[in-house]
C-alpha cells in the first residue's frame, strides 16, 4: 500500500454507531477527496484484531452494553494505546469518548474500566443530556478549529478532565462534559459528544484530524450544502434562547 | 353493559373535546379526546377493555398495517374496533376503546414504550411482537431498555399468548421467557439493532436463516410459521406445512408479507378461519395514507412513510429503480425524533443515479447527506407548488414517490384531504 494513502479504522461499527456516527467515517473520506488525499478505510469488528498501521481510529457512540463490550474488548487487544504511542490519530464519539478514558459508568451505573487513551473519568448527569449542542473551540484547540461547533447531544455522562487532557470547547448551548467544558483533547486523541455526525456539520474538526495524518494544516473548503445547514441550525440555537 | 358511571361520563366529555377540536382543524381528536377521558376517569382502559382485547400489536415498523391486516381477519367473527389513524399511546388506545359497540371485539396498536401498560390495563388474549430498532431516541428508550420492559411486562402477564419475530434477536429475547410464544420466522433485514446479544453482550453469529450467540447459547427459536419471500411474493408457511399464497396483498414489499404471516399466526390463536383470513387480508388497500396516491398542490404523489433507518432500508426497493426521481421529506418533530442522524444510518447510496427532491424542515441535513452519499439532489422548500423549480424529469412524471418521516407524511396527508375538499 502506498504512504500516501490515509488508512482509516472504524472501530466496531456494529457495537458504536448508534446515532449515525459512520457518518463521520463517510465525511473523512469526502474532505480528504477535496484536498486531493486517498483513503482506506477497514472496519473492524469485535473479536477482531484491531489493524496496527492505520493513521486515525474512529469510534462512534452506543448503548450501554454495547459500549462495556467495546471497551473490554478494546483493552484486551491492546492496539489502540499502541497506535496512539505511534501519533496516530483517534476520533471518538460520546459512548466511544467515553469508553477511551480511564472510567465510565456501565448500565447499572457502576464504574467500568476504559482503554485509558484519554485522560478522563466520566459518571452520571443528575438528568441525560438531550438536544442540540453549540460550543465555541477552546483558545487551546487546534490550529484551524476556528468555527462554532454544531451537533447534537444524546447521553448521561458527567466527564471530568484530568491534567493531561484539555477542553476542545466550551459550551455556548447545551451540556456537553456537565461543567461548561465540551469534548477533551490529549495529543492527537480527540473526543467529544457532538453527534450529528460531528464531522458533516463541522468539517473543520476533519480537516484538523487529516491534517494531523498529513502532518500540515489544510486550507478551508467550504461547501454549500454543509454551509446551510450550518447556518440554519446556528439560527435554531439562537431562536432557542442561547 | 357494566361500564362504570365514571367512564362513561368521561367518554361523554372526551367526544366533546374531540369535536371541539375537529371543528377548530387541529386532526381527528382522538389524542385530545383520549386525554380528556383519562383525566376524568383514569381507569377508564381497564373498565372499557374488559375482557374483549383480542390482540395488541407493537413493533418499530409496521404495527399500523399490521393492525389493519389483523382487524380486517378478526372481523370475520363480528364487530371489530380498532384505531383508524394509528393512534396508539394510552390517549389513542382509550378513544379506540370507546369507539363502536361497547362489546366489539377490540384489536389495538400500541407504541412501544406504552405497551406494558396498556397489556397491564387491557388484558389482551394475544401479544403481536413485530421488531425493534432505533427510533426517536430522543423520546424513545435506546433499543435494549425497551425489550428488557417488555420481558418484564411478560413476567407480569403469564397469561397471555405471545406471537413473536424469532428472526429478531432483540424481540426473542423480549418473548423468550412468556409461558406461551409462538414464534414467526418474519424476517429481518435491518441487524445494526440487534447486532449483540441483548444479555450477555456478545456479538450475533448470523446466516441467511440463523442466528446465535456463542457466549451464552441463545439462539433463534424453532418457528410455527414462517414467512418464504421469493420473486418479489411472499407466502406463509406453517409448521405443519399449510401453505398461504400472500400474493393478492395490495400492501407491497416483503416488510407487509412478514406483517401479514406475523398477523396470520395471530389468527390461528384466536381461533380464526385462515383461508379467510388471508383473503380479508389481501382486501386492505392504503392503511391510514401509506402507499396512498393523491394530488398536492401542482403535482400526483405516492405517499411512503419512512421514518427510520430500519423502515428506509426496505422501503428503497418498493420504489422505482433509478433514473426515476423521488421526493424525500424529512422532520424533525417530537413524533419524528428531534434528532435527524439517522439520516446517516439509512442507505441512500442505493439512490445514486436519480435526482432526489429534498424537502421538509430538515431538507438541508437531507442534502449533506446525499452529498455524501453522491446523490445528485435539490432543495425545495414547497415542491409542490405550480412554480417550484422541479427537475424536467420530475415534473413528466404522472405520479412521483414521496417518502416521508412521520409528521412531514401527515402534513401532506392532510393537506391533500383539504385541497381534494376544497375543489
Amino acid at each position: 500500500m502506498s504512504e500516501s494513502v490515509i488508512r482509516i479504522a472504524s472501530i466496531y461499527p456494529t457495537l458504536l454507531g448508534t446515532y449515525g456516527d459512520g457518518g463521520n467515517v463517510l465525511a473523512l473520506k469526502h474532505r480528504a477527496g477535496l484536498h486531493g488525499l486517498v483513503t482506506d478505510v477497514v472496519d473492524v469488528s469485535p473479536g477482531e484484531p484491531l489493524p496496527r498501521d492505520c493513521d486515525l481510529y474512529v469510534l462512534g457512540g452506543g448503548e450501554d452494553t454495547a459500549q462495556v463490550a467495546a471497551a473490554d474488548s478494546l483493552r484486551a487487544d491492546g492496539g489502540m494505546t499502541q497506535a496512539v504511542d505511534r501519533g496516530a490519530a483517534v476520533l471518538a464519539i460520546c459512548a466511544g469518548y467515553q469508553l477511551i478514558g480511564r472510567e465510565f459508568p456501565d448500565a447499572t451505573g457502576a464504574p467500568s474500566a476504559g482503554v485509558g487513551i484519554l485522560d478522563i473519568r466520566t459518571d452520571r448527569l443528575p438528568k441525560r443530556a438531550v438536544g442540540e449542542l453549540l460550543t465555541r473551540p477552546d483558545p487551546q484547540a487546534p490550529a484551524g478549529l476556528t468555527d462554532l461547533l454544531t451537533g447534537y447531544e444524546n447521553h448521561a455522562g458527567a466527564t471530568h478532565l484530568g491534567p493531561d487532557a484539555r477542553p476542545l470547547a466550551q459550551v455556548e448551548f447545551g451540556v456537553g462534559n456537565g461543567d461548561v467544558s465540551e469534548g477533551a483533547i490529549s495529543g492527537h486523541v480527540m473526543g467529544t459528544y457532538l453527534h450529528g455526525p460531528c464531522l458533516a456539520r463541522n468539517p473543520q474538526i476533519a480537516d484538523v484530524l487529516l491534517g494531523w495524518v498529513v502532518g500540515e494544516q489544510l486550507p478551508h473548503i467550504a461547501e454549500r450544502e454543509v454551509e446551510e445547514l450550518r447556518a440554519e441550525r446556528l439560527e435554531f440555537v439562537r431562536r432557542s434562547g442561547r | 353493559m357494566s361500564r362504570k358511571l365514571r367512564t362513561r361520563m368521561a367518554i361523554t366529555a372526551g367526544r366533546m373535546a374531540a369535536a371541539t377540536s375537529r371543528i377548530a382543524g387541529r386532526g381527528e381528536g382522538m389524542v385530545v379526546g383520549g386525554r380528556v377521558m383519562l383525566k376524568l376517569a383514569p381507569d377508564a382502559i381497564a373498565d372499557l377493555a374488559n375482557g374483549r382485547v383480542a390482540a395488541l400489536v407493537s413493533a418499530t415498523n409496521g404495527k399500523t398495517s399490521t393492525t389493519r391486516l389483523l382487524a380486517n381477519a378478526v372481523e370475520q367473527l363480528g364487530p371489530v374496533v380498532t384505531a383508524a389513524t394509528g393512534a396508539n399511546m394510552t390517549s389513542g388506545v382509550v378513544t379506540t376503546l370507546a369507539s363502536g359497540p361497547p362489546d366489539a371485539t377490540a384489536v389495538l396498536e400500541v407504541d412501544e414504550a406504552y405497551l406494558p401498560m396498556v397489556t397491564a390495563a387491557t388484558k389482551p388474549r394475544v401479544i403481536l411482537l413485530g421488531n425493534l430498532s432505533r427510533d426517536q431516541l430522543d423520546r424513545m428508550n435506546e433499543v435494549a431498555m425497551t425489550a428488557r420492559k417488555w420481558r418484564k411486562m411478560l413476567a407480569e402477564n403469564p397469561d397471555v399468548t405471545v406471537v413473536a419475530n424469532a428472526d429478531d434477536p432483540v424481540v426473542t429475547f423480549a418473548a423468550e421467557q412468556a409461558p406461551r410464544v409462538i414464534w414467526v420466522g418474519g424476517g429481518q433485514v435491518w441487524t445494526a439493532d440487534s447486532s449483540v446479544c441483548p444479555e450477555c453482550g456478545t456479538l450475533l453469529t448470523r446466516s441467511d436463516t440463523q442466528w446465535n450467540c456463542t457466549g451464552c447459547g441463545r439462539k433463534r427459536p424453532e418457528t410455527s410459521w414462517e414467512l418464504r419471500w421469493q420473486d418479489g411474493s411472499g407466502t406463509a408457511v406453517s409448521r405443519l406445512g399449510q401453505e398461504f399464497d400472500l400474493f393478492g396483498l395490495q400492501l407491497p414489499g416483503r416488510f407487509n408479507a412478514s406483517n401479514a404471516t406475523l398477523a396470520l399466526a395471530v389468527a390461528e390463536q384466536l381461533g380464526l378461519g385462515l383461508d379467510e383470513s388471508v383473503k380479508r387480508m389481501c382486501q386492505v388497500q392504503a392503511v391510514s395514507g401509506r402507499y396512498a396516491i393523491v394530488n398536492v398542490g401542482a403535482i400526483r404523489i405516492r405517499l411512503l412513510l419512512a421514518k427510520n433507518p430500519a423502515g428506509w432500508t426496505e422501503l428503497i426497493d418498493v420504489m422505482p429503480p433509478a433514473p426515476t426521481p423521488v421526493i424525500v421529506s424529512i422532520n424533525s418533530n417530537a413524533a419524528d425524533g428531534r434528532d435527524p442522524s439517522w439520516l446517516w444510518d439509512v442507505p441512500f447510496e442505493k439512490l445514486r443515479g436519480r435526482t432526489v427532491i429534498a424537502t421538509g424542515d430538515r431538507r438541508r441535513d437531507l442534502a449533506v447527506r446525499l452529498l455524501h452519499a453522491e446523490v445528485d439532489h435539490v432543495v425545495i422548500a414547497d415542491p409542490y407548488s405550480p412554480a417550484a423549480p422541479l427537475p424536467p424529469e420530475a415534473r413528466a412524471l404522472d405520479v412521483i414517490d414521496n417518502a416521508a418521516t412521520y409528521t412531514a407524511f401527515h402534513e401532506l396527508r392532510t393537506r391533500a384531504q383539504r385541497e381534494a375538499t376544497s375543489e
